[in-house]
């Protein structure tokens, strides 16, 4: 007869307990897919939305209707490719009911065929792109919780109506990528009825080398307002070739970087008087929510949270994505566990004023997208290194200065 | 008509630019043979060594360009020792391919070192300008284009005028024939290599104040650089200057007289490459290359 010694069955009790608790450790668990940027041109962006959502879940407490949050962090290095691979990975083999990112426009419409495989609910806290809003818009598993270009459009209208006179000239410039040509239209558009004349509109290739010649035609046609639509790298290459050349220009506006420490470091002197357009920015000393205290207190307590845990200041992103993982949260907490359908129908049905990005009530657009959260923009001034607001009108808005050299 | 004389002014100063960025390449094809796909990384390590001694010691990127040369220069030959002299008679695709690669782990490095954020140096002198009546010149610019012009002489007085020079422009010349001199055909090939890369990286320290930095900034220089080169003359650094220069001045000209025509600057590029490639495959003053 034979007799099983201790050595021989503990390693089977091991597996054993493995087994059984397996399982029921995947039940205990809410599974949420985060696409992010984390590596590649878009990095700036990623990093902060990955952020964003782990502080989330930090605040939050780590458990949603009695489960963990498992979140399931990917890097889709900003490539088309490898956002198609971690979209399959997270949808048919990680069956996620949820997921939140990818920033970037690019990115999130490479993901849109693969998302369309299992359809979990996909909360997109970036991408300005009117493309994104014609192809899933109308999904009732799609919320967008990012202004799209004519949101901004609008608001920088609004703004410089505001703030200038009327008639005033305005040149633009854009790139020939999908950023600039998605904002184009609705720059001129908006301006246009805003009563602004716009006199020139000039593409410029993506990393140009040389904007001196685009300048040069800027300068002679006497504009008062420079509109660039254009991102980071180039808008560093823009704002240190219109500060070298000191163009004649009184009002500067960059639609993509003024709100970016990294651009802010680049251009170094010459950010000053460059407007911006953002959803969030350190002190606004936005309200906080008397419903939820703890995950949204008044702007300027989250901030020093944030500050304390990471040292650095929250940028836009950190705010997007931290506020997009909180309505999720509640939303599975209200719907009571895992179940999409009543987490969608909680979601449409949420109504929270004063969270970090104002009021969180997913309406429809007249252009199409069903579930969109989040339209109000800021428009700010570079002023001696800081940000000084100019719209929309509060106690705290100041009048737009010229640039001076 | 009065925009010429603006239109002179950016040419030239972007002929110097572009000047920098492809003498380098010129040399190493012409005496090596192989064609450089990491030297756009070069180009990004030295504006990201400037940015670095601006940052952390304060130091001006000019005054640290002949220590980031001297450093990118012996890089440079030991990464010739390394890694491309075993495959000096392999197939070109081998090489490229073992370049392209090279290119893509020095970016990957210095996305770890530096991050992918965009990065700037500003010294006081970037952001000075001049104006001449309706003309205004860049001082950065006007900087870089002088530096240019004493590394390009510099560049030619060593092929010229110094026993090594001599060397390395019999060995682009007359590969046999070197060889039966006793010229010591791996020392000047890792030497050609490595001033290639310090030039490499002296464009880079320009850039710095210029533009941004960013890890990936190498790729777009060096798609431009191909078509200056071929433009120019493969292996040729005098056609190479030419070739900077002309492309310098058809972009420029692109840009003041086409609607919308700074978008179409490198569609400029590449339509000359492509004329050069159809009608005179051989630049302008191109050497013949075997395969």
């Amino acid at each position: 007869m034979h007799r099983l010694s201790s050595g021989g069955i503990l390693p089977i009790l091991a597996l054993a307990t493995t087994l059984a608790a397996t399982p029921a450790l995947a039940q205990e668990s809410i599974k949420i897919g985060v696409p992010m940027e984390l590596s590649g041109r878009f990095v700036a962006y990623g990093a902060s939305g990955k952020r964003g959502v782990e502080f989330a879940t930090e605040v939050y407490g780590g458990k949603v209707a009695g489960k963990k949050i498992e979140l399931l962090v990917r890097d889709i290095q900003s490539e088309s490719q490898a956002t198609i691979s971690v979209f399959n990975e997270l949808v048919s083999k990680e069956k996620v009911n949820y997921i939140i990112g990818p920033i970037g426009s690019p990115t999130v419409a490479a993901a849109i065929p693969a998302w369309r495989q299992g359809k979990p609910i996909w909360l997109v806290p970036g991408s300005s792109s009117t493309k994104l809003e014609e192809e899933v818009g109308g999904d009732p598993e799609f919320f967008h919780t990012f202004p799209y270009a004519y949101n901004y459009h609008e608001s920088i209208a609004a703004a410089l109506k505001n703030q200038l006179p009327a008639g005033q000239k305005v040149a633009m410039i854009y790139t020939d990528d999908n950023y600039g040509r998605t904002h184009q239209p609705y720059a001129k558009k908006y301006l246009t009825d805003a009563g602004f004349e716009v006199v020139l509109e000039e593409i410029v290739r993506t990393n140009a080398a040389d904007m001196n010649p685009l300048l040069t035609k800027i300068a002679r046609v006497k504009p008062d307002v420079l509109l660039g639509l254009v991102q980071t790298t180039d808008a560093v290459t823009l704002a240190k070739q219109i500060y070298t050349r000191k163009l004649p220009v009184p009002y500067l506006i960059g639609t993509a970087a003024t709100q970016l420490d990294e651009w802010q470091k680049a251009v170094g002197t010459a950010q000053e008087g460059w407007v911006g357009v953002t959803t969030y920015l350190p002190g606004l000393n936005r309200p906080g929510n008397q419903e939820f205290p703890k995950l949204f207190p008044p702007s300027s307590e989250w901030e020093a949270m944030f500050v304390k845990k990471y040292g650095q200041e929250p940028d836009f992103e950190d705010a997007g994505c931290y506020v997009s993982a909180m309505l999720l949260f509640l939303a599975i907490e209200r719907a009571g566990g895992d179940d999409k359908e009543k987490v969608a129908a909680e979601l449409r049905k949420m109504d929270i004023p004063n969270t970090l990005l104002g009021r969180a009530k997913f309406v429809s657009t007249p252009s199409g997208t069903k579930q969109q959260a989040f339209t109000d923009m800021v428009v700010f001034q570079r002023e001696n290194g800081k940000n000084v607001m100019l719209f929309p009108p509060g106690p705290e808005t100041k009048k737009i200065k010229a640039v001076t050299y | 008509m009065d925009l010429i004389p603006q239109l002179i002014v950016d040419a030239l100063l972007l002929g110097g630019i572009y000047t920098l960025m492809v003498i380098g390449l010129a040399l190493s094809f012409g005496v090596t043979r192989v064609i450089n796909f990491a030297h756009g990384e070069a180009v990004m390590l030295g504006a990201y060594g400037a940015f670095t001694v601006f940052v952390a010691f304060g130091v001006d990127p000019l005054i640290a360009m002949p220590v980031l040369m001297v450093a990118g220069c012996v890089l440079g030959m030991v990464l010739f020792k390394v890694a491309i002299a075993p495959v000096l008679k392999a197939p070109h695709v081998n090489q490229i391919l073992l370049t392209f690669g090279i290119g893509l782990v020095l970016q990957n490095l210095a996305l770890v070192i530096w991050s992918p954020d965009g990065r700037s140096v500003v010294p006081s002198y970037a952001y000075s300008s001049f104006e001449f009546g309706d003309v205004v010149v860049s001082g950065g610019r006007l900087i870089g284009f002088g530096i240019a012009a004493v590394l390009v002489l510099a560049l030619f007085f060593w092929l010229k005028r110094t026993e090594f020079g001599r060397a390395t422009r019999a060995l682009a010349e007359q590969h046999d024939a070197a060889v039966l001199m006793g010229i010591n055909v791996n020392q000047m090939y890792a030497l050609a290599f490595g001033l290639s890369v310090a030039l490499g990286v002296a464009t880079g320290v320009i850039l710095s104040f210029l533009g941004a930095i960013t890890p990936f900034m190498g790729f777009h220089i060096l798609v431009k650089g191909f078509a200056i080169i071929v433009l120019g003359g493969l292996g040729s650094i005098v056609g190479a200057v030419l070739g900077a220069f002309l492309l310098a001045f058809a972009e420029t000209a692109v840009s003041y007289y086409v609607p919308n025509g700074t978008g179409w600057a490198e569609a400029v590029a590449f339509l000359t490459l492509f004329l050069v490639l159809v009608l005179r495959p051989r630049g302008i003053i191109g050497q013949a290359v075997a395969d």
